[in-house]
């Protein structure tokens, strides 16, 4: 009976033109505008705020200190060729010079991080710069010291100083990572030239490259115009549903079919729960069907399939909760005015607290508050942490909200629906 | 045994129906006869369950159906005023799902579907949606609906309302072939003669109240035993209507308008005798009508007001 009734329901909305357009083409035809139209504003923002910007104060330099180490080794008994020869191996070996040269130089590396060469002098006021993501410091005698520690293990490998700075995360990582595979790479380039075997190869900028991509994957992605109005239209148009759930079921009361239902002896409470259903399964076929919109024709790369599937049924539920209320109020007052408001007026406010149009934080954060209590605010956030590459764990309380406003919809909807019958 | 005792029903302030008793027994076809807004489609929904009396009660086999309506919906059949279907979905679509929520399903469903597809004249229409059909073909599918489950009691809330003349003879005809099958019906309409032609007893109902009831011979009673005939001639002469008084002495006979009205008791059987006459008095009489009264003047001499007003 329940499944009779659920696919009456669906065949009614898949034979009526208006809410094929309004639930799917609708959301489709505005997610590829909006996509298109703020691709360069939003996309541009992203691809800037990748760059980490890397400041180098070296204060160390084989000119200054090429006369220390000389006289080290000549102190060592090394002279003539080998002395030049030994000079030779580490010039070649130099890891700051590596550092720069087949690292940070490279066209690879240069899209992740902008290196700028500064004097020490200037490093109280580079601190203070916000777009700076890091500061290396080379101090003073660090190339001559570090001979000492490598090649002869008369000192402690020399200190370099790193300022990372904090507000720039992402930014800050990439830096990090890159210069942890560095130092590891002239560890293990060190180790095996003194094992006698060629270093070639060690340090490449290959490792460094891959380090940043594991850092980004595990870092919070920015959000390109196609998935932020993908998921934004995604959460505004399925709050249609339930208008046209509701407007069905006043026709079925107008056209005296739903006394056919009940003079069947269907229950009023399993009729109100087939609407609940198919709002249910309606919301979920428009959610997958916009997703696979964003996949296939703007090549989102949707991620996070465990936590997009738990957003999507949550999200359905919802809807299936407003569908069954909307429907209970339509019938209670035997008019479409509920559903008209609600489309009409509710929709379009719940959509811009929601950040459907715009990122209503940029405007105000009282608004962006509220909005985060509407059940699209909080859907379209979730969704989005999930895209940023959040774990699991950020979306359960937009999920609580949600789940709030469902338990609302179901206990009014039990305890508002006409049980008997609507004939007046 | 469908029985209503005391039904009154008010919304907010207006009384809709008012102390209304009516009795349907197994096998019989009953009329409920009233203009529009009477309160007969109120009647209906506090019979058929699907509105509560505000006092009263609803006996279905001697057992209330105002807390126990399942028992009644089972065997009720319903067919409403409205065309009470999806007109987005197929005859066929429409029928399989009233069909389902009755709990028919597999062979017995797609046998019972054809069946009705038959019965009301629409099996080579089956697969057309119903929002392309006429006036007519809705109504008899909406008829369908309501037998799908083989009801045993069939309400009916005037099926012909605004249809051709043609479907609802076709109506008319399926409905008086399930009469004589034996299902129980209760028939609203405001088209008396339909009452007439299908039901042995007859409500009528007026300003929410049921102001007379009884056999078609027992409400036409109500206003008189007599006959009018209305005769029309090419020429009507004083000699021939001389002829006439003398002939029926007690018959008001008396000239509207170039015709001859004469009121006669109905136990006579006088139209040879009139001819006759006629022939004597060289009288080409044009057009002969015996008029006996109708429910339309029973209404009239209820209310003072005609049944269609």
């Amino acid at each position: 009976m329940l499944l009779s009734l659920i696919g009456k329901q669906m065949k009614m909305l898949l034979r009526n033109k208006q809410p094929l357009i309004i639930l799917l083409v609708m959301p489709v035809v505005l997610i590829t505008i909006l996509s298109t139209a703020l691709a360069s504003v939003m996309n541009s923002e992203e691809e800037a705020a990748i760059q980490a910007k890397l400041v180098l104060i070296d204060e160390s330099s084989w000119e200054q200190e090429e006369a220390s180490i000389e006289s080290f080794l000549k102190e060592g008994g090394v002279n003539g060729p080998a002395l030049e020869a030994l000079l030779q191996v580490f010039k070649s070996n130099d890891p700051i010079y590596i550092l720069e040269e087949s690292i940070l130089d490279t066209k690879d590396i240069s899209k992740y991080i902008a290196k700028e060469n500064r004097q020490s002098t200037e490093l109280d006021n580079l601190r203070k710069d916000k777009e700076i993501a890091g500061i290396l410091v080379i101090p003073a005698d660090f190339r001559f010291n570090y001979i000492k520690s490598a090649y002869f293990d008369e000192q402690e490998t020399p200190d370099m100083d790193l300022f990372l700075s904090q507000e720039n995360g992402i930014r800050a990582s990439i830096i990090q990572s890159v210069l942890e595979e560095w130092q590891s790479g002239f560890t293990k380039s060190l180790a095996l030239t003194k094992a006698g075997i060629p270093a070639d190869g060690v340090m490449q900028n290959e490792q460094a490259v891959e380090r940043i991509e594991q850092v980004l994957q595990g870092s919070e992605r920015k959000i390109p115009a196609s998935i932020y109005y993908t998921v934004g239209m995604l959460v505004m148009f399925a709050l249609y549903i339930p208008t046209f759930l509701a407007g069905f079921a006043l026709q079925e009361v107008q056209w005296k079919v739903y006394d056919r239902i009940l003079l069947a002896g269907v229950p009023a409470t399993l009729y109100a729960f087939s609407i609940f259903i198919t709002g249910m399964i309606i919301a979920l076929m428009q959610q997958v069907i916009i997703l696979l919109y964003g996949k296939f024709v703007l090549g989102i790369d949707w991620i996070g399939l465990e936590g997009m599937t738990l957003i999507a049924l949550s999200f359905s539920l919802f809807i299936g909760g407003l569908s069954a209320l909307l429907t209970t109020l339509q019938l209670r007052t035997k008019s479409e005015g509920v559903a008209n408001i609600f489309s009409g007026l509710v929709v379009s406010i719940f959509a811009f607290l929601g950040g459907s149009f715009f990122n209503i934080g940029d405007v105000s954060s009282l608004l962006a508050n509220i909005g985060s209590f509407t059940p699209n605010g909080a859907t379209m956030s979730a969704i989005l942490a999930i895209q940023k590459g959040q774990l699991l764990e950020v979306i359960w309380s937009y999920m609580f909200t949600l789940y709030g406003w469902f338990v609302i919809c179901i206990l009014l909807s039990i305890v508002l629906f006409p049980k008997r019958g609507v004939t007046s | 045994m469908l029985q209503a005792i005391d039904l009154h029903k008010k919304f907010k302030t207006k009384e809709a129906v008012h102390k209304v008793n009516m009795l349907l027994e197994a096998g019989e076809s009953v009329g409920l006869l009233g203009p529009n807004g009477a309160g007969k489609s109120t009647t209906i929904s506090m019979l058929s369950s699907l509105i509560m009396p505000t006092s009263g009660e609803v006996l279905w086999n001697n057992v209330s159906i105002n807390k126990n309506p399942e028992a009644l919906r089972k065997t009720l059949g319903v067919v409403p005023q409205e065309i009470a279907l999806y007109p987005e979905l197929s005859a066929k679509e429409n029928l399989h799902f009233f069909g389902r929520i009755y709990g028919l399903k597999g062979q017995l469903l797609v046998e019972r579907t054809e069946e009705i597809l038959r019965k009301i004249g629409l099996s080579d229409r089956k697969n057309d949606i119903v929002k392309t059909f006429s006036g007519g073909m809705k109504r008899r599918l909406n008829i369908g609906a309501a037998l799908l489950h083989n009801p045993s009691i069939l309400i009916m809330d005037e099926p012909t309302v605004g249809i051709d003349p043609q479907s609802r003879a076709y109506i008319l005809d399926t409905v008086k072939q399930l009469v004589e099958e034996g299902m129980t019906l209760l028939y609203t309409s405001h088209y008396m003669e339909e009452v007439e032609l299908l039901c042995d007893k007859i409500y009528i109902m007026d300003q929410g109240e049921i102001i007379a009831h009884g056999t078609k011979e027992t409400l036409k009673s109500l206003v008189s035993d007599n006959q009018t005939i209305e005769l029309k001639a090419h020429v009507l002469s004083k000699g021939f209507e001389a002829a006439l008084k003398k002939h029926f002495p007690t018959a008001n006979i008396r000239k509207e308008d170039e015709i001859l009205l004469i009121t006669m008791p109905q136990n006579e059987e006088p139209l040879a005798t009139i001819f006759a006459i006629a022939a004597e008095n060289a009288v080409t009489i044009t057009s002969a009508i015996v008029k006996v009264p109708s429910l339309e003047d029973v209404f009239l001499h209820l209310t003072g007001r005609a049944l269609r007003d």
